[in-house]
């Protein structure tokens, strides 16, 4: 079950891969903080066979290439050219931007690999600087009580904490939820209905905190079965931490008592849970100052 | 005359959670097991040592027997280790045809023990160009790359080659070190292969092809690379596995190829088939004996705690719902089953009791699916069909018969509970068919076993025989249905002189006393009907031992009817009626 530390909390937030990193030592952050900026490899990539582009052999193709391996290139730009001897000439065009990540000899084909993709790392609570990693990233420290839940789904998020039920036994249901809820952490009780979820969604709460839900509620409000207890980067527009587990279930009182006075402060949660590799659980972040 | 250091052998399992060990001494020209210990393994943090918790767990043996078995570098006997899921091996294997060279580095990964993380061949349903990337988001710990007969295709061996080449693919330990390629293919291709894939980035080492010929495998050479590469290349970059390297005799191989060298020499020194079921946390493992070829398959995505909702999405809540003695709604049932994944409860309520040993059927079901085509004949081959072939078994695809099946062995969580409950999940699960034993390895001490074979092969069947394996029977089971009365008749005379005679009413489950170590001389008369593995009607006798069950007799028809709620209970109470000899 879910359980409370006051700690001081050293988050690192680091790029996938080596950037630019844009904070100092020292330096005071808020969760939207910039602390880094990079690029990652694209996972995408697309394979062209330029013999049957070019109308020759998968053996002879490497003369007309006009690409070697990791040259970049733009979306139609000409990569493999052939001029026949009556002056009919045959290209093959990049249908992507991006660059050659090899070239398959036996089979006449070019794989080329989609352009960097950008991305950044926010400070994801507030704080301050007390580390730099160079070229990743930084660490922020903060005084914070924390909160481990069991289990969650999306990813990392902030917003002012906001009660909907009086007691920790009371289901958080469709109707309590109103437009006021908006990038809002709402709070429930045991449990929260399939309908106050997507209610939840519609108006834009950045994340839900109760004590169970029906796992055959979320298997519908994701659209797919869970599988293995791997989460977090569900793109479902807001986070669900549950502190208990799965099926109505009281919320914990000492969590729920810590977010009822810490109500319209901000929270900094995460739903991210690997429950075998990492053993990572979903947490809720308070900061306190 | 005083025990000499040599008569001690002190055997380890490296779990993820538990390090289990074993002190056998040599005793009257064999071996005895004379103390077992658990410790918590130690290679996560904070500990990040394995040795520590090898340590504990001896000096647990040491005030168990009242010898010393640890000196000042470690221990003063013998130690033989193998090592789960921690120290796992992770592979990744690739041929030119699936069903035919992919298929059997298949087949040497997983009976090496690996747990297989992708498989890749030339007519891959994928798209050529995203093998590359699926290749490198793997990182095994070893790749193993077949394809070729000797002598034949060379040019799709290296296209294969190249791909791995460009994938540039990291070893799960990182970067330190080059990743392992095993190439077990075309023995003409060899050189060629070994120059595609660049030294600096692969250790790449050759071994005889694994289908040298289209109808002939050849998976002991794989295997033993496999070992060696494990224990050169992987199981050194776990934490302290370095230092327990110089403290083990011979090699630390995966506890999953241990189980496997214990199954199949045990299965060979019996003469017997056998299939065993490993139901575990995450995965369940299958392994097979059958006319002495041996097979293992692993499904690695359904299991009781971590695997449990993938059962539920391959296998549908219906399908586990059925086997619950109660009704339960679809939303407590997936509600339970969610918190065994998400809060691996130690103690488990009646209701997760129910809905595990449920989902303990399908996983099972689902798995024994999956080994069967592992477990198949070699593909490729043409066969020539006669009429006589029409309705014989002779050239079924797969060698999983349960009419053939003369053992079957169950471990892992699912079978922790009283025996009768143990076994009704695997007779739903497996319906087996004739006269078959069943036993569990109820302590988990099956892969130390395996670890003895190579030191002493008799002593290791004799400790799977007399101490590890628990059986729970011998269980006959009729093929077919039938409404007549009498089912089937059983006449029963037990090695002290004693004669039972029992009819069997079809549908129904009846136990017979016969202890652990009781023979009896069985003679099994089935109605018109029924089938008990030799034809129709045809009676059967065998010598049966017994076990803690008895002699059980599951006349309930093969396949066997949908369950009723109302009926487990009665099978339970059917199946425990001679329990312990009552």
């Amino acid at each position: 079950m879910g359980r409370v530390t006051q700690t001081i909390i050293r988050k690192k937030r680091v790029l996938p891969a080596a950037g630019e990193v844009f904070v100092k030592k020292g330096e005071q952050v808020s969760p939207t903080t910039i602390v880094a900026k990079g690029k990652v490899r694209n996972p995408y990539i697309q394979g062209i066979r330029i013999d049957l582009k070019l109308g020759v052999d998968a053996a002879s193709v490497k003369p007309y290439l006009l690409k070697k391996v990791g040259d970049e290139m733009k979306k139609d730009e000409v990569i493999a050219l052939r001029r026949s001897f009556f002056g009919r000439t045959k290209i093959c065009r990049a249908p992507i931007d991006g660059s050659v990540e090899a070239f398959l000899p036996l089979s006449g084909q070019i794989l080329i690999r989609g352009a960097p993709i950008p991305i950044e790392v926010n400070a994801h609570i507030p704080g301050k600087v007390v580390e730099v990693i160079p070229e990743e990233g930084a660490v922020v420290e903060a005084k914070a009580k924390s909160v481990e839940g069991v289990f969650g789904i999306g990813g990392e998020t902030h917003g002012k904490i906001m009660l909907t039920v009086e007691r920790p036994d009371e289901a958080l249901m469709e109707a309590a939820i109103e437009e006021e809820h908006r990038d809002k952490i709402v709070v429930g009780g045991s449990t929260v209905t399939l309908e106050a979820l997507r209610r939840a969604r519609e108006v834009g709460a950045k994340a839900v905190i109760v004590g169970g839900v029906d796992e055959k509620d979320l298997t519908t409000f994701l659209g797919y079965e869970l599988g293995f207890g791997i989460t977090g980067s569900e793109a479902l527009g807001m986070t669900l931490i549950l502190t208990e587990g799965f099926g109505p279930s009281p919320m914990n009182e000492e969590i729920f008592d810590l977010l009822r006075s810490f109500q319209g402060k901000l929270a900094c949660v995460d739903g991210t849970t690997q429950i075998r590799a990492r053993m990572l659980r979903p947490e809720i972040i308070i900061p306190l100052s | 005359m005083g025990e000499k250091e040599e008569d001690k052998i002190i055997i380890a399992e490296i779990g993820a959670a538990k390090t289990k060990a074993i002190l056998i001494k040599a005793k009257e020209g064999s071996f005895i097991l004379e103390a077992e210990a658990e410790a918590p393994t130690t290679v996560e943090p904070p500990e990040l040592d394995v040795t520590k918790g090898i340590n504990t767990v001896v000096r647990r043996l040491e005030k168990e027997s009242g010898e010393t078995l640890w000196g000042d570098k470690g221990p003063k006997v013998k130690l033989f280790c193998s090592s789960g899921d921690t120290g796992g091996l992770y592979m990744v294997v690739a041929g030119i045809i699936s069903m035919i060279s992919k298929e059997s580095a298949e087949r040497a990964a997983l009976g090496a023990g690996a747990h297989l993380l992708d498989a890749f061949s030339k007519d891959d349903k994928r798209p050529a160009y995203t093998l590359v990337e699926a290749m490198r988001s793997t990182r095994p710990d070893i790749f193993l790359l077949a394809g070729g007969t000797d002598g034949g295709a060379v040019s799709q061996v290296l296209e294969l080659a190249t791909i791995i080449a460009k994938s540039d693919i990291k070893p799960r330990f990182g970067e330190g070190y080059k990743l392992p390629v095993i190439f077990a293919g075309n023995v003409e291709a060899r050189k060629e292969v070994s120059e595609t894939l660049s030294e600096d980035k692969y250790a790449t080492t050759t071994v005889p092809n694994v289908r040298p010929d289209i109808d002939r495998e050849n998976l002991g050479p794989a295997k033993e690379a496999i070992y060696d590469s494990y224990m050169e290349h992987v199981i050194v970059h776990a934490p302290g596995y370095d230092k327990l390297a110089h403290m083990v005799k011979g090699q630390i191989i995966p506890s999953q190829a241990a189980i496997g060298k214990a199954l199949y020499s045990y299965a060979q020194n019996r003469g017997i088939n056998l299939l065993a079921v490993d139901v575990g946390s995450s995965t369940t493992d299958v392994y097979s004996v059958y006319n002495g070829v041996f097979n293992r398959s692993l499904n690695a995505d359904v299991g009781l705690t971590y695997g449990i909702l993938n059962v539920f999405k391959t296998a549908g809540v219906d399908a586990v719902s059925r086997w619950l003695p109660y009704e339960l709604n679809e939303r407590e049932v997936r509600n339970i089953a969610a918190n065994l994944m998400v809060l691996e409860p130690e103690k488990l309520t009646p209701e997760e009791e129910e809905v595990r040993n449920a989902v303990a059927r399908e996983a099972i079901k689902l798995s024994v699916e999956l080994h069967k085509r592992i477990a198949s004949r070699l593909k490729g081959i043409v066969i020539r069909r006669e009429i006589a072939d029409t309705f014989s078994q002779n050239i079924e695809e797969t060698y999983v018969d349960m009419a053939k099946t003369q053992a079957i062995i169950a471990r892992g969580r699912a079978f922790e509970g009283p025996e009768e409950t143990s076994a009704l999940i695997l007779l739903d699960a497996l319906e087996p068919v004739g006269i078959t034993q069943i036993m569990y390895d109820l302590e988990s001490l099956v892969p130390h076993a395996g670890l003895l074979l190579d030191y002493d092969k008799d002593a290791a069947i004799k400790l799977l025989s007399e101490r590890i394996l628990k059986p729970a029977g011998t269980f006959v089971c009729p093929r077919g249905k039938t409404d007549s009365e009498g089912a089937l008749t059983i006449r029963l005379k037990r090695s002290a002189g004693s004669l039972v005679s029992e009819v069997v009413p079809s549908g129904e489950i009846k136990a017979i006393s016969l202890g652990v170590e009781e023979t009896a001389e069985l003679e099994a008369i089935p109605s018109g009907r029924l089938d008990l593995g030799r034809g129709r009607g045809k009676t059967v006798k065998s010598i049966v031992t017994g076990g803690s069950l008895g002699l059980v007799i599951d006349a309930r028809g093969r396949p066997l009817p949908p369950p009723k709620r109302d009926q487990q209970q009665k099978w339970l109470l059917a199946l425990a009626a001679a329990k312990g000899g009552a």
